[in-house]
């Protein structure tokens, strides 16, 4: 059939969803981007209704601006331990949980929740948890193991921690449901052929489960790095950037220049470096892991 | 097919009316009266019905307007004033902003000179460039140090006069196995009290002028003085002054610790006086952070409410209503009750208004009607003494990077960096 006709054949009406989804996606998403960019050339300042071109100036100020390579230091340690404790768990959950009873898909749901649920309301959660009063010194203390309550969220590391436990938590649940699709694609006769070869169940994970999880092991890593590498909302409500300021993320100070020092063109500055260092690990990492897909 | 397609786009095109009509359902606006938005924050003290309350009572003399409340998201209003400004949609009546901040891009009206003149009792107090932009309707003084008597008469312990006493009182407290200072260390505002006690007592203490010499660059972060009253606050951390996990304290439980006697003393601002309850008000006093000589300082603020957007669909109706809003005594009263805010209104004396106070209250505004070395409390003023933008977070993080960090010079000097580049030098 000549490919005209075909096309003539189309149901073309789905085409106004189609274009709908685009305008969406150029309106609040492209076009913002570019906004942002052409901003990121100027000395625009929120309470201002004019500004000035300013060339290359706000991005000369990204090397230098101590404050900003402290936030990328920060917001990258954050990032490679959520990512790596995340798949870790969330791997090790999946394994767990990966069965076909009611039971187990009733605990697959729960774990999920975290995720569900919104990081403003999950750091409230944890805010009440980890205050010096909270739940957990509480229970640490009922249970004995700690006379003085510790200070979860009281000095530079511990709010670090905290922090990076909070994030991981979220994203475990992610991580969890993804291996579980992952882990239900393997073929069962690919199980029970390493059986009868005498693999046992190390072997098993080693030579099957994990080669055959791969996709699921790359999508867990590039969407736990791009997500964590704009966290903003779990930090404004667990620790407010603090104590202080060892807790802003790059997206926090970010937000901090634009509303509190009124430099709209700096921050815009700061969000395309964000956007390229997200965009480009984002596109390393994946190319390295396809890579490794296929050598598995 | 044909068909299949007109359904389509007929349900998309329904679809995308009903969503630029759900942006527009609003309650109309009745004939001749005009709509006005008002941006308030909420606190404890400042709940939503104090805010619907205060509008209804402002609106009895201002016909004909309607007044859309606007929320900011958190108690930060000047940055989510920015956030809409931005969008080009600054409400027209503001709560509590930082004006400095807008003045510059002449988005905000002055009241008239006359109006201050007679109303308030110090109507040049916040001045901006020789204008006002938030009328001057009540004071703090902040930080005052409130204390637990009962646990300074256990511990046999008076009132602290200087700042050697000071010292001795905060050792002898440790010793005694007393938290000897409450800090609300997990916010940099709450956290900053002590340093903008220190540094308002002894530095501005000395030179009422020091904000405006070092905006001038007479003046530096850097300076001796300053240093030495920065070093203050690290001498305190090192005297153990401050409970260990003082910086993971939020506000809320700093003051429940305090009332509740779990520490002897806590430098607040006087609204704190409003959490204290008249049972309690007998087992609390206060007094001024000492200086080392004993002189005695007051850091002082002059607060007030609205500010009134120059972009108003009716600027004069929205002055109207700021006037009224700022001279309503039942506002004052619930501020005065609930928010330990001291009057200035200048033809109504206290006990006008009708408000149950403590004798902490009574105490503490007597110091504001008394002639005493009155200063800018730093990083708090809405006036000229203003820090540039920026600057008042970055002072108050200060205060808790030397629980930590106790180079103190080089943390002055990255302030006065910042300092410079915020206010374009």
């Amino acid at each position: 059939m000549p490919s005209a006709r075909r096309a003539a054949r189309r149901p073309l009406g789905l085409a106004a969803f189609a274009w709908v989804a685009i305008a969406l996606y150029l309106a609040f998403l492209i076009y913002p981007v570019l906004q942002s960019l052409l901003m990121s050339f100027t000395d625009r300042n929120p309470l201002r209704a004019n500004s000035n071109f300013v060339g290359l100036e706000n991005y000369r100020e990204l090397v230098v601006d101590e404050r900003l390579r402290t936030t990328l230091v920060f917001t990258i340690t954050v990032v490679v331990v959520v990512t790596l404790v995340a798949n870790a768990f969330g791997l090790g959950f999946a394994l767990l949980l990966n069965r076909q009873s009611l039971n187990y898909r009733i605990m697959r749901t729960l774990v999920f929740i975290p995720q569900v649920l919104s990081g403003v309301i999950v750091a409230f959660i944890w805010r009440s948890i980890l205050t010096e009063n909270g739940l957990l010194n509480a229970a640490l203390q009922q249970m004995g193991l700690v006379t003085e309550p510790i200070t979860w969220l009281g000095s530079t590391q511990m709010a670090t921690i905290s922090l990076c436990a909070v994030v991981s938590w979220i994203t475990i649940a992610f991580a969890t449901v993804v291996y579980s699709a992952a882990l239900r694609s393997v073929p069962p006769s690919l199980y029970e052929a390493a059986t009868v070869d005498g693999a046992g169940p190390l072997r098993r994970f080693r030579h099957v489960t994990f080669p055959m999880i791969a996709p699921g092991t790359t999508i867990t890593v590039v969407l736990c790095l791009i997500t964590t590498f704009k966290l903003y909302d779990v930090i404004a409500v667990l620790t407010g950037g603090g104590p202080a300021n060892s807790t802003q993320s790059t997206a926090y100070y970010l937000i901090q220049v634009a509303f509190t020092n009124n430099l709209f063109g700096y921050s815009s500055a700061i969000a395309m470096l964000l956007l390229v260092l997200t965009a480009g690990m984002a596109y390393v990492i994946t190319h390295l892991l396809r890579k490794r897909e296929g050598r598995l | 097919m044909k068909l299949l397609r007109r359904k389509i786009t007929a349900a998309v095109a329904v679809a995308a009316a009903l969503t630029l009509t759900a942006c527009s359902t609003s309650e109309p606006t009745p004939a001749g009266s005009t709509e006005l938005s008002f941006l308030t924050f909420e606190t404890p003290a400042l709940t939503a019905k104090f805010w619907d309350d205060s509008i209804t009572d402002a609106l009895k003399t201002v016909p004909n307007v309607k007044i859309k409340k606007i929320t900011a998201p958190t108690t930060d209003r000047n940055a989510y004033a920015k956030q809409l400004q931005a969008t080009g949609q600054l409400p027209d009546i503001l709560a509590s902003i930082n004006p400095k901040d807008f003045i510059d891009a002449n988005l905000l009206t002055a009241f008239e000179q006359d109006w201050l003149k007679a109303n308030f009792l110090l109507p040049e107090a916040n001045n901006i460039k020789g204008k006002t932009y938030i009328p001057p309707t009540n004071s703090q003084i902040l930080p005052m140090v409130f204390y637990n008597k009962d646990i300074f008469a256990k511990n046999n312990l008076t009132v602290p006069k200087n700042w050697a006493e000071f010292m001795s009182v905060v050792t002898k407290l440790k010793a005694a196995g007393v938290t000897p200072i409450e800090l609300a260390g997990a916010e940099p505002w709450s956290a900053s009290m002590p340093l903008v006690g220190l540094v308002s007592a002894n530095v501005l203490g000395k030179n009422k002028n020091w904000i405006q010499d070092r905006y001038a660059g007479k003046t530096k972060f850097t300076d001796a003085d300053m240093a030495a009253a920065v070093q203050k606050q690290r001498d305190l951390i090192a005297a153990g002054a401050f409970a260990s996990g003082a910086l993971g304290v939020n506000y809320a439980d700093a003051n429940k610790q305090f009332l509740e006697g779990k520490s002897a003393m806590y430098p607040m601002g006087s609204w704190f006086i409003g959490q204290i309850k008249p049972d309690q008000a007998k087992s609390f006093g206060t007094f001024m952070l000492p200086t080392d000589d004993g002189s005695l300082v007051v850091p002082f603020n002059v607060g007030g409410t609205t500010a009134v957007s120059s972009k108003a669909p009716d600027v004069a109706k929205a002055v109207a209503f700021a006037k009224s809003w700022s001279l309503s005594p039942n506002n004052l009263k619930v501020l005065i009750e609930t928010d330990g805010a001291f009057p200035m209104l200048k033809n109504v004396k206290l006990q006008d208004f009708g408000a149950t106070v403590t004798p902490v209250f009574t105490d503490a505004y007597a110091l504001v009607g008394q002639e005493n070395t009155k200063v800018s409390s730093i990083g708090w003023v809405n006036n000229d003494d203003a820090l540039p933008p920026g600057v008042s977070d970055l002072f108050y993080a200060l205060s808790q990077q030397l629980f930590t960090n106790g180079d103190v010079a080089a943390q002055l000097s990255a302030l006065d960096k910042a300092w410079d580049k915020a206010a374009g030098k």
